[in-house]
């Protein structure tokens, strides 16, 4: 038998990252709407620009990395190494994608706790007395 | 097979860079309109020039990465190889994507200092 088992390993390696990939994505982006709501103080049409750029952003970052490790140089003749590689593959992305998940709720929470600072900073300058003309 | 390859390659990556464009081109101007107070008519134009040149440069690209293909003759190579380009082109993007965001933040932070500064005089 000839042909090797990589062009299977490619087709079943690419739906399930995409798939991945669109959950995450998914799943985050729609729950940060709360933040970035809290992060520009309830202005809608910025907050959601955001979050859609951020989101873009994540989406080309995660798919070009996964696209870019795809390929397996070594030929596999059985399906025990396939599954093998594959796990290798499939399992190191999903813990790249964890930290990535994790990374930007950090960012996101940061955003949140500096832009509370700032409003808190704003309306105790207000309260000093004869401070009116600064904002 | 490389016929074949580049067909596929040019296909996808000039959607992804359309489609990305026209996300890009609709949610950008709302960065742009306050930091050009408010002129809708400069903001509209200053959008599309940027949209072109982001075509330009990525389509570019792209076609430019053509060049370093290597032989395919199988079609485990072609799908192997397509995907490797295109996820290059995509990190490229991202990366770009995300540098541009931190610009526009700290033009849009300068902008506001200096407005502070100015009212404050």
């Amino acid at each position: 038998m000839n042909t090797s088992l990589n062009l299977l390993a490619y087709f079943i390696y690419l739906p399930v990252v995409i798939i991945l990939t669109w959950y995450v994505a998914h799943t985050l982006f729609r729950n940060s709407k709360a933040f970035m709501l809290d992060i520009f103080h309830g202005k809608a049409d910025i907050a959601l620009s955001t979050n859609k750029l951020f989101e873009t952003g994540f989406y080309l970052l995660n798919l070009g990395f996964a696209l870019l490790i795809m390929e397996i140089v070594a030929d596999i003749y059985n399906s025990r190494s396939m599954l093998e590689i594959l796990s290798y593959k499939i399992g190191g992305f999903s813990i790249y994608l964890g930290i990535m998940l994790f990374f930007n709720l950090y960012l996101f929470f940061r955003g949140r706790r500096i832009s509370r600072e700032r409003a808190r900073l704003a309306e105790a300058l207000k309260k000093i007395p004869g401070n009116d003309e600064i904002k | 097979m490389n016929t074949l390859a580049y067909i596929i390659y040019l296909l996808l990556t000039y959607w992804i860079t359309v489609h990305v464009g026209m996300i890009f081109f609709r949610n950008g101007r709302r960065y742009i309109l306050p930091l050009l107070h408010d002129d809708e008519r400069l903001t509209d134009f200053i959008n599309r020039a940027l949209l072109t040149g982001y075509y330009l440069l990525n389509l570019g690209y792209a076609a430019i990465m053509i060049r370093t293909w290597r032989t395919i003759s199988t079609w485990q190579e072609l799908v192997a190889s397509i995907s490797t380009m295109t996820g290059r082109i995509m990190l490229t993007l991202a990366v770009i994507h995300f540098f541009n965001m931190a610009m526009i933040l700290l033009i849009s932070r300068r902008h506001h200092t200096a407005n502070n500064k100015n009212s404050d005089i």
